[in-house]
């Protein structure tokens, strides 16, 4: 068996062979052939990575991001391309009464301007298809884009968004994430609940673990929103050719999920959709999934044109995710000693005007909310809400540094009420090899007490207490 | 429109733009030279670092005007088509280079500071990156990569008196 695949390798490489050398014969003598690039090209030697833990390894594309030649969407560019801008809401809650893009239209250089009446489907997202691609008729946070405008020139475009005026009726706004769950609250979807997705993880007694305990502490803790600040703003170029073909050169992570949605909104058989993942600069979590793309595929029909859409920076802060803000309710109940007995936990992520990643993040966040820590009575409950403001989604870590900011600020608190060294306190309940997590989980490879006594090793820990 | 006129990476180029056009925008769009990056076009992230007369400048600030007649040096500039500049191959080898969105203007940024100062400790190596910023690496492997390639620059400059006697004598 073992031979006859060799039989077959071989002939195939010669058969190449054949081929390459056929197409050298071809040539024509006056095309010089071309050269490589003298600079050494970067290859990796195979055999220096069977053990990879260990190695100095360099990226494979580390070579072209140095030398400038790196291919971003914002590098890229092709005949007749245009450039296209989207109209913000700037208000956080309203109802679009009217929309006249006549006097954009009517500038020189304008090629095309979209609002949301015009996508077939305006409604897109990687959980709840709760996000209009322009919002039509309800604006649900400042970042919301109105209108998008494709022209010759980025100046004519940006020109053309100050003609575009839009009447706006405006609703009551709802900020605060606890207030909006209040059944009286202002529904951002309504009539939905502003409630989107709730998780509940419950072991043992949470009732008998605080009868057992010494000491009960109570706290809420709370973090802010976070952009990703990437370097590489969002940036996508959309071709809507003449045969019915789409092609999308997108700064996203997740290309498929990107034109399962794509066909969605544009009511476009996958097929006919091509999308091209470039070298993304920079993403972490933020661009993993669409935003103006099927606007810019509009307008790319509308037009025949390639258009290309590049955010600004405000852009990036206003109209696409961030880290959900979440506040955090801990109640823990010690032994004098310092053991943890029981651990009551209430989350409230604040999701902004829509659901992008929010589920993911929630059930990250509950799941780990109790710590890496040893407690028999857990209950932790956590609610995502939906808020006037930018929606928030995936990050680095999915509500993970949230919940850890709160449960360790909580541990030094403990520590200090009873007299324990900060240090002691975590070696005395963290995770043993076999631990089970809240969820039941039974956990393997669990270094976490040696980490914590390497790292008070490295940085000269001496007991404080 | 405004005509300019300048001397890129050694070659003398021209072009008739609108007066808003920056520099940034000039190099990218007119010349076709896009290593300088537009990250923040309010001179904030650095990723259009260039060289402006011997000077690193954020591109996205200063208008193509003014830089009519003067010298500029890119990304583009620094590699031969034989070999790479030591502050490249460093800033490759020790990682520093992650998305790479920023590295150019890292690096040019690097090389103005050569320019002025062939040995820099790290405060000064500190000074020349402040504006740059990077999201994905962080600071400690660029650090690293600078005071690899002010190793090399230094080794380099010490032998080049006796690689040109050498050629001399060759045949």
């Amino acid at each position: 068996m073992n031979d006859d695949t060799k039989v077959l390798e071989r002939e195939q490489l010669d058969l190449a062979e054949t081929l390459r050398r056929s197409d050298v014969d071809l040539r024509l003598p006056a095309v010089v052939p071309r050269e490589p690039f003298p600079i050494e090209p970067l290859t990796v030697d195979a055999r220096q990575q069977t053990h990879a833990v260990g190695q100095r390894a360099t990226r494979l594309d580390g070579r072209l991001h140095g030398l400038g030649q790196t291919k971003y969407i914002d590098d890229l560019s092709f005949p007749g391309m245009l450039y296209a801008r989207i109209k913000r809401a700037g208000i956080a809650s309203a109802r679009i009464k009217r929309i006249d893009t006549s006097a954009a239209e009517a500038i020189p250089g304008v090629m095309a301007v979209l609002t949301g009446s015009e996508i077939p489907v305006n409604s897109f997202g990687p959980t709840f298809q709760d996000q209009p691609v322009l919002a039509d008729p309800i604006v649900r946070h400042a970042g919301d884009g109105v209108a998008a405008v494709a022209a010759v020139t980025e100046q004519i475009a940006n020109e053309a968004l100050a003609k575009i005026v839009v009447e706006y009726e405006p609703l009551p706004a709802v900020l605060d994430p606890v207030a909006a769950m209040r059944e009286d609250s202002p529904k951002v979807h309504a009539p939905n609940s502003n409630i989107y997705a709730t998780k509940v993880v419950r072991k043992g007694d949470i009732e008998k673990g605080f009868a057992e305990s010494d000491r009960i502490f109570e706290a809420r803790f709370s973090t802010q929103m976070i952009e990703h600040v990437s370097l590489e703003p969002h940036a996508a170029i959309a071709d809507w050719d003449a045969n019915g073909r789409l092609t999308i050169w997108a700064t996203i992570g997740r290309i498929t999920l990107a034109r399962a949605d794509m066909a969605r909104t544009l009511k476009l058989p996958m097929s006919r959709i091509r999308i091209i993942g470039t070298i993304v600069g920079g993403n972490f979590g933020g661009k993993n999934e669409i935003s103006q793309e099927p606007a810019l595929a509009l307008l790319s029909k509308k037009t025949g044109r390639p258009v290309k859409g590049v955010f600004t920076r405000g852009e990036e802060f206003t109209a696409t995710t961030t880290r959900h803000p979440i506040i955090m309710d801990y109640k823990t109940g010690v032994s004098n000693k310092g053991r943890i007995l029981a651990r009551q936990i209430r989350l409230v992520l604040d999701g902004g005007a829509y659901c992008s990643w929010s589920a993911t993040t929630l059930g990250k966040a509950c799941i780990l909310s109790p710590g890496p820590y040893k407690i028999d009575n857990v209950v932790a409950e956590a609610f995502v809400v939906y808020t006037n403001k930018t929606m928030t989604g995936a990050m680095r870590g999915f509500g993970a540094p949230q919940v850890c900011f709160a449960y360790e600020s909580q541990m030094d608190d403990i520590a200090k009420a009873l007299g324990i060294d900060p240090l002691e306190i975590r070696l005395l309940n963290a995770f043993d090899e076999g631990s089970s997590s809240p969820t039941g989980q039974v956990l393997h490879s669990v270094v976490v007490k040696e980490s914590l006594r390497k790292a008070a090793d490295r940085f000269g820990w001496e007991p404080r207490s | 429109m405004i005509d300019v006129t300048i001397v890129v990476n050694g070659e003398t180029r021209r072009a008739s733009v609108p007066p808003e056009t920056t520099l940034l925008k000039l190099l990218r769009e007119n010349f076709a030279l896009t290593g300088a990056k537009l990250g923040c076009d309010v001179g904030d992230c650095g990723a259009c670092t260039v060289i402006v007369d011997g000077m690193a400048v954020n591109s996205c600030l200063m208008l193509a005007g003014q830089v009519n007649g003067r010298n500029v040096t890119t990304i583009e500039g620094l590699a031969t088509r034989d070999r790479l500049h030591p502050i490249q191959k460093a800033f490759e080898d020790t990682g520093a280079l992650q998305c790479g969105f920023c590295g150019p203007g890292a690096i040019m940024a690097t090389k103005a500071l050569f320019d002025e100062n062939s040995d820099p400790n790290v405060k000064d190596i500190r000074d020349a990156l402040s504006g740059s910023l990077c999201r994905c690496t962080g600071y400690t492997k660029m650090i690293e990569a600078v005071q690899e390639a002010a190793r090399v620059l230094r080794s380099e400059s010490r032998n080049s008196s006796h690689t040109r006697e050498l050629k001399v004598t060759a045949p």
